[in-house]
């Protein structure tokens, strides 16, 4: 327990800054590169980070399996649901165009809106499969 | 609304898919499920009827023009394969919920209806799009569902079934991404009608064949077609009965469609099949895979692996209507889809009814069934005529337009095979009828005749290929039209 | 230079193919494979497609990485003596890599502005990213709103292997089912032959028989399919 002191200190310096970098990602998407999808791994990764070195068991209580599965879900239904907005508009599926008065901020709103989908779903399903590779036994000892 | 059609038969079960997940139990899950199903099985009927009322339609997503954005493309070609998807889907998820709950453990339910909304999805989703890479993606969908589909059947080997079609079926996906990026390159485009109209020019150089072949490739894995079937045997005998219905009569239908759309409407049928000299090489595969597979199904004792044979066999009567490239030929190909999606969903409906009694489908087990399941087998009876190919059933209609094509090319000894083809059907069907009406059955077992919720979409299935088979007015004219559309002649 | 620094990455990628190929010890197998991302995502830095190489780094060289660990640490880390010298396998590997040597030779030159990729789509997004969607980022512009419709796709292949994995793994091994004594059961895995037929006989709760984490007891080709097959014949 007492060898993992420095990789502890280490972890728990380095994760708000791999969070804080996930986060630039996904916001400078629109400048730089990056995204939905680099930042939920991104996320993921420090989240997994944290469960290895403090155990799935500390993981688990920050963000029980059924949570984190409802990402995944749920990351889905806001992208799919976003297209639905538009229609609901007036405009075609995922035409972001209709989401504002002008339609460049309607983009803007529209990416928004999906790069957070994507941010959750990869997240969620990230750590998802994390759980359930690391939730199991050994089958042949 | 209606404008929306195109999109909404595949956004809505879409957005369903994750909600199945979320709601945790299997009951909610299936009902989420059913309305996936059905709603797009309602909304490809009214697709149908307008593409045959106004013709192509097409939705521009995103409000972005054709090769610029991604576009619904939807002809006569995709509604009736969306069609098909759609109804099988419709009726197999009925079917699963007694089916299901019986072959899979309680505590998957829920996912596995989530899988199987996200395979249904995948499915429409590649017919009816307009775009390339957008065809690969939606294969990506159902393709992956479709392995953990299968990976559910309660024997333990379909896990190792589920794991060899997920190694072939990635290489097939490789195969097909790299023949999309190769006409990328040489066109800039991954519009499918763009493609067309950009192909011919660079047709000369090298890379467009080499993608050509790589497509091909990709599909023909993914189609199982002789002799890149190895995966699906298994696949289809150790998946759930639910399973192996609907992916049976819908994923190898779905991929007959990409070879149809590629072949026809990306490369043209001039390149594909004088430059490529493609029908060279389908037409022996398709024959060898009729009669070879259709010989192999003969020595089975698993029925279920007997019909996966007999599959095969049967993916090569599609795929020689194809190689023929003739309006008549085609029309042969796509109806043979349609109506091979009946049979074999019937059939293996049949086989999923006896899994659930008997918890087994192999043929010692079946001994006695005709008087103890007489509706169960009596389904399969009348399968088992259409897959022969008796007149009245479907499995005529489509191999009366099989012998027509080969006789208008002059092929007598094509034709002959396909009869013989019929005649081998003949002895692998006996072979189940005779153990199960001509058998004494073991007098302690208390065998029953199977539900009403696997017997009703069973039976819906079996009057169908009797009634699209007398009246095969409409399926043959949709087909006919559809050939037309391929092949650029007529309206 | 940069004609230098590909074919150095080239070569790397070619031996770190290689070697993960050759090693039998799966454990350096995944390190090396970790390698192979890392590389590749350098070469896709060198090609200027930093999006991509970002992803790669993160999700090959990252987590999947943690993830193959994580089977090791379920399989064991030694990989079986294959019994044959795999020759099928490496004639369609050799013709497959050919045909595509043979099929990219005529391919336009990498990067060339006449290409026709640079021709026809690309030239729209440039000019017109600017107006339509005012981000300076066409490729962001390109994912999330000319092909919106592609990511959102690709989004539901990741829910899709999520399901896929949480079906095959979650809430510990699959559990089976079989018809005993007229009625489905759940069977958890690591039941062996004799529990069942015990099962059969006495028609117990199959709950009772929880798997003892030997992974099946009852390995290799009989499957659970010839035990139903079995005890079912005895049970009425």
């Amino acid at each position: 327990m007492d060898d993992l002191v420095v990789l502890r200190v280490g972890t728990k310096i380095l994760i708000p800054f791999i969070l804080l970098f996930a986060l630039y990602v996904q916001f400078h998407g629109d400048y730089g590169p990056g995204g939905g999808f680099q930042a939920g791994v991104i996320f993921a990764a420090a989240y997994v980070l944290y469960a290895l070195v403090f155990g799935i068991g500390n993981a688990l209580r920050v963000m029980p399996a059924k949570v984190v599965y409802a990402c995944g879900a749920v990351g889905v239904m806001i992208f799919v649901g976003t297209g639905f907005v538009t229609m609901g508009l007036g405009g075609v599926f995922l035409d972001y165009n209709v989401l504002a008065h002008e339609p460049s901020h309607g983009q803007h709103y529209g990416i928004i809106a999906v790069e957070l989908g994507v941010l959750v779903t990869v997240f969620g399903v990230m750590v998802a499969i994390f759980y359930a590779f690391a939730g199991r036994r050994r089958l042949d000892p | 609304m209606s404008q929306h059609l195109p999109v909404l038969i595949v956004v809505v079960p879409l957005l369903l898919a994750p909600l199945a997940a979320l709601v945790g139990n299997w009951k909610a899950a299936w009902i989420v499920a059913a309305a996936a199903s059905w709603w797009a099985f309602g909304v490809s009927i009214a697709l149908v009827r307008r593409v045959l009322a106004e013709g192509t339609i097409s939705y521009e997503i995103g409000g972005w023009a054709a090769p610029y954005g991604i576009e619904y493309r939807i002809d006569l070609v995709s509604a009736f394969v969306a069609m098909i998807v759609a109804t099988i889907g419709a009726v197999a998820i009925i079917y699963a919920r007694t089916s299901v709950r019986a072959e899979v453990s309680e505590d998957r339910g829920a996912l596995f209806y989530s899988a199987f909304i996200l395979c249904f999805t995948g499915l429409l989703g590649i017919s009816v799009t307009g775009d390339v890479f957008n065809i690969f993606v939606f294969l990506e969908v159902s393709s992956l569902s479709a392995y953990a589909l299968i990976a559910m059947g309660q024997d333990r080997r379909a896990l190792t079934a589920a794991y060899q079609y997920l190694i072939m079926g990635s290489v097939g996906a490789t195969f097909i991404v790299i023949g999309i990026g190769l006409m990328y390159s040489m066109t800039g485009t991954l519009n499918i009608a763009d493609l067309a109209e950009r192909l011919p020019a660079v047709a000369d150089n090298r890379t467009i064949p080499v993608a050509f072949t790589f497509l091909t490739v990709g599909i023909t894995l993914k189609l199982a077609l002789f002799p890149l079937h190895l995966w699906l045997p298994n696949a289809y005998t150790y998946a759930p009965s639910a399973v192996t219905a609907f992916i049976a009569s819908t994923a190898t239908k779905v991929a007959v469609y990409l070879l149809l759309r590629f072949f026809f409407t990306v490369f043209g049928a001039e390149f594909s099949f004088e430059q490529m000299q493609l029908d060279k090489v389908l037409m022996p595969l398709a024959l060898v895979a009729i009669v070879t597979m259709s010989l192999v199904a003969i020595y089975q004792d698993n029925v279920k692996r007997l019909l996966a044979y007999s599959s095969v066999a049967q993916i090569g009567y599609m795929v020689l209507g194809i190689s023929f490239a003739s309006v008549l030929g085609v029309t042969a190909g796509i109806l043979h889809l349609f109506n091979h999606a009946l049979m074999k969903g019937a059939l293996f409906m049949a086989m999923g009814c006896v899994m659930y009694r008997v918890g087994s489908v192999r043929l010692e087990r079946m001994k006695g069934l005709g008087k103890k399941m007489p509706w169960t087998m009596a389904a399969f009876v009348g399968g088992g005529l259409s897959l022969i190919g008796v007149p009245f059933t479907v499995g005529f209609v489509s191999k009366w337009y099989l012998v027509q094509a080969a006789l208008e090319r002059g092929m007598w000894p094509v034709a002959a095979v396909v009869m013989f083809g019929s005649l081998l059907a003949v002895i692998y069907v006996w072979k189940v009828v005779e153990v199960a009406y001509f058998q004494e059955a073991d007098p302690d077992d208390d065998i029953r005749e199977a539900p009403l919720g696997l017997l009703i979409p069973t039976w819906a299935l079996v009057i169908a290929s009797f009634y699209f088979g007398i009246d095969a007015t409409t399926t043959a004219d949709i087909a006919t039209r559809a050939a037309e559309v391929l092949l650029g002649v007529g309206p | 230079m940069i004609e230098f620094v590909d074919v150095a990455l080239l070569v790397l990628l070619a031996i770190t193919g290689v070697t993960i190929i050759r090693l039998r010890n799966l454990f350096a197998a995944v390190m090396m494979a970790g390698i192979y991302s890392l590389l590749s995502a350098a070469l896709f830095v060198v090609m200027d497609a930093v999006d991509v190489a970002f992803t790669e780094a993160a999700v090959g060289a990252g987590i999947s990485t943690v993830l193959m660990l994580g089977t090791l640490a379920l399989v064991g880390h030694q990989e079986k003596k294959p019994r044959r010298p795999a020759i099928v396998p490496l004639f369609v590997v050799l013709v497959t890599g050919g045909i595509l040597v043979y099929g990219t030779s005529q391919m336009p030159p990498f990067g060339h502005a006449d290409n026709p990729i640079h021709q026809h789509v690309a030239p729209y997004y440039l000019e017109e990213s600017e107006h339509d969607i005012e981000i300076p980022n066409v490729v962001t512009s390109v994912l999330s709103s000319y092909r919106g419709y592609d990511t959102m796709g690709e989004t539901a292949v990741v829910f899709t292997a999520m399901v896929g994995v949480l079906l095959l793994l979650a809430r510990g091994p699959l559990p089976r089912r079989v018809l005993l004594g007229g009625e489905w059961r759940t069977v958890r895995p690591g039941t062996t032959r004799e529990e069942l037929r015990a099962e059969a006989a006495h028609a117990l709760d199959a709950d009772g028989s929880d798997g003892d984490g030997s992974g099946g007891t009852t390995p290799g080709s009989p499957g659970s399919e010839d035990i139903v097959g079995e005890q079912g014949g005895k049970h009425g």
